[in-house]
């Protein structure tokens, strides 16, 4: 059990900047989660906190002790891999063993934590089975067994949970979250995924092009994102993004306006920004008083309905002739989230009001963050 | 005008008989000549055409007539040399190409008795054992930085250490031949008056250099084939890199491994030109096998019965190993290119 820091890590490669000044300081027993695109530098980074390679400028610090050019095998970390990575040519007892082997401890002592490692991830009675011979599930517990057995200071786990199938995805997290209460271990999990990242962690580290946007509570994340990136990679579906400018009094854009007093959130008129507002916080005019604060109502025509059985995802145009992309929500599109049995058909003519409460305003230039909240 | 003319006479045609029968049917008609020619073809040629409509048969006849041949060639010499070994030293002359010219298996025993053969064979085995995992040793340090690791000048680097195995080893013997006959006094504590020649050393360091190259390559491929992660979780877990590849790397390219070692075991082993040159055919100094068989050979007579006899002899250890470690070399010729 151990603290992890990093101070101002930046790793090199020839031509590209894999990541770049990064600090971070993760407290003992906590659960933080790298969370970004794929090839944000999430990977990189927990490499170098393994020691699988080293960082071009920065220092790590684990429990207090700098690691930083230190091998993988005097770091106290285990890790957990992507594709698995049990030894083939092992069987299920000598891949768990395997690091306590080579540390030379009593064969006692080695059956012990063996077993109380395997009764933990359930693998009794599979001692002498070879990875061939397994599930995939069964695998990741043997690797999941391989990295507690050591009892290191932290474990790192490289999107563990990637190649397993929806079902057993879920259930592994679950186990997971039981395995981080139980053995009460910093753990750093690096994942795409941000149902893992935003269900498992006690706090997420979003990465973007190397860099660290935001790091905080889940919910934090989600509720009061750092900047339009954050906004726009943490919720799903993602959140929805205005473009638009300050006017005299509120805001204004090709489709749509509202009022605000600029001045109170430190805007200035003319400034251009991006409102951003998530598909649960927007609601039919019927419906307004749900909202906490509502804004006047816009005209939208309802362009696609998907049913998801709990909840209905609503795509809306906010005028017959926007033109509809296939690269993804564009300006003029609206997504919003509804209850399931609200009556509502592709085609209709509809009226939909924002939450002003849940109303996010950002810079367009910097992407940072204005206010989350509009009074 | 015309046109109409042919499509008139056309069915008068087919109503004639003789030319019925080949187009009759109409399309069809194509296929059947194929099969059956009409006209009186050679033997030859209806074969071929018999093999073109099957080309199955094709192949499987050729398949057999390629094994047939390779077997022949590479067997019957073999055969003949026991026929000549089992044939009386006194009737030599009349070896037969399929018979000896008499029985006299004392000959197997002869070799042993009139020179110490064993050890010439045991010399031979041990260059070519120590050649060996030398080879793989260094080979596989090698392999792995060609394989796993990037670097600048990586492909030059590795094309250089290919390049030395295109030389022909006869330009290295002048100064090889020179250095070990040379009196280095570095080299005293270990041997005593400081010269390589006839030392194992004088065979088997020009002949691991020779082979390693191959063995560079070969491994190279397999240990590139090691996913990242294995050696990542190996390190994570406790070994270093050299450990990681010696635990982890090296057991998973077993096919690998088993036939670099031994293509180089056979190649040390069957060397003809080092191993006749290093050394002056004492069995004290450490002449190979080779020395042996060519010392039947005497000033007034050459005993072909005892070389052939010593030449089966010779083979066998190799032959043992080849059965041995068979399954493996076979894998790992074909499946190094598909693994994982």
């Amino acid at each position: 059990m151990a603290s992890v820091t990093l101070e101002g890590i930046t790793k090199r490669y020839e031509d590209v900047t894999a990541v770049d000044n990064m600090n971070l300081e993760i407290r003992d027993g906590e659960f933080v989660t790298f969370v970004g695109p794929s090839g944000c530098g999430k990977s990189t980074t927990m490499e170098t906190i393994a020691g699988l390679t080293l960082p071009t400028e920065g220092r790590i610090d684990i429990g207090g002790r700098d690691v930083t050019n230190l091998p993988p095998k005097d770091r106290g970390i285990s890790m957990v891999f992507q594709n698995i990575a049990l030894f083939p040519h092992m069987d299920v007892y000598d891949n768990i063993s395997f690091g306590l082997r080579l540390r030379k401890y009593e064969q006692e002592e080695v059956d012990r934590r063996v077993q109380e490692a395997a009764d933990i991830v359930q693998l009794e009675g599979m001692m002498d089975r070879m990875p061939k011979e397994m599930s995939g599930g069964q695998r990741q517990r043997v690797a999941i067994a391989r990295a507690i057995v050591r009892k290191p200071d932290a474990f790192l786990m490289d999107e563990p949970l990637a190649n397993l199938d929806a079902e057993l995805k879920v259930h592994m997290r679950t186990q997971l979250q039981r395995l981080h209460r139980e053995l009460d271990t910093t753990i750093i999990y690096v994942t795409h995924d941000q149902a893992q990242a935003m269900t498992m962690s006690d706090r997420i580290a979003v990465i973007d092009t190397g860099v660290l946007q935001q790091v905080a509570p889940p919910l934090e994340c989600y509720n009061e994102p750092a900047n339009l990136f954050v906004a726009g990679f943490i919720g799903s579906p993602a959140m929805n993004f205005l473009e638009g400018e300050v006017v005299d009094d509120g805001f204004e854009s090709e489709y749509t306006n509202f009022d605000f007093a600029p001045a109170t959130h430190g805007v200035r008129t003319g400034q251009e920004i991006t409102v951003g507002v998530r598909p649960e916080d927007v609601y039919l005019e019927r419906d307004a008083q749900k909202a906490a604060s509502p804004t006047k109502a816009f005209d939208a025509v309802v362009d696609v309905v998907e049913p998801m059985g709990s909840e209905l995802f609503v795509y809306l145009l906010f005028d017959r002739d926007v033109e509809t992309s296939a690269e993804g929500r564009g300006e003029g599109q609206l997504l919003i989230n509804l209850s399931p049995d609200a009556q509502i058909a592709e085609g209709d003519d509809i009226r939909v009001v924002m939450d002003r409460k849940k109303t996010h305003l950002f810079d367009r230039e910097s992407g940072d963050a204005i206010t989350h909240t509009l009074e | 005008m015309s046109d109409r003319r042919v499509d008139d006479a056309e069915p008068t045609a087919v109503a004639d008989g003789g030319v019925a029968e080949g187009s009759a049917g109409g399309q069809p008609a194509l296929d059947e000549t194929a099969d059956e020619p009409e006209l009186d073809r050679g033997l030859i040629e209806a074969w071929a055409a018999k093999m073109i409509s099957n080309p199955d048969r094709a192949y499987r006849a050729t398949f057999y007539v390629a094994t047939i041949f390779f077997l022949v060639t590479t067997l019957f010499p073999f055969y003949w040399l026991l026929m000549v070994a089992l044939t009386p030293r006194g009737s030599l002359s009349d070896v037969g190409v399929l018979t000896p010219g008499g029985f006299n298996p004392i000959a197997f025993i002869e070799i042993f008795q009139m020179l110490p053969f064993h050890r010439y064979v045991f010399n031979s085995f041990l260059i070519a054992t120590i050649a060996t995992v030398a080879v793989l040793l260094v080979g596989s340090l090698a392999g792995y930085v060609f394989g796993r690791l990037r670097f600048r000048g990586r492909n030059v680097l590795l094309l250089a250490v290919l390049v030395t195995s295109f030389f022909p080893p006869a330009a290295f013997f002048i100064p090889l031949n020179r250095l070990f006959n040379r009196n280095v006094d570095a080299l005293r504590p270990l041997i005593s008056d400081g010269s390589l020649y006839n030392t194992p050393y004088a065979i088997f360091i020009p002949l691991s250099a020779i082979f390693l190259p191959l063995s560079i390559f070969i491994l190279m491929t397999f240990y590139s084939q090691i996913p990242d992660g294995l050696e990542d979780a190996a390190r994570v877990e406790g070994t270093t890199r050299l450990g990681a590849l010696f635990r982890v790397i090296v057991p998973l390219s077993a096919p690998g491994v088993a036939t670099a070692g031994v293509l180089t075991f056979i190649s040390v082993y069957n060397e003809y030109f080092f191993s006749s040159l290093m050394t002056d055919g004492r069995p004290g100094s450490w002449a190979p096998m080779l020395e042996g068989i060519l010392r039947f050979q005497g000033e007034f007579e050459v005993l072909f019965n005892l070389m052939a006899a010593a030449s089966i002899v010779a083979v066998l250890p190799v032959a043992i190993l080849v059965i041995v470690a068979q399954e493996k070399i076979v894998s790992g010729l074909t499946s190094g290119a598909v693994k994982e």
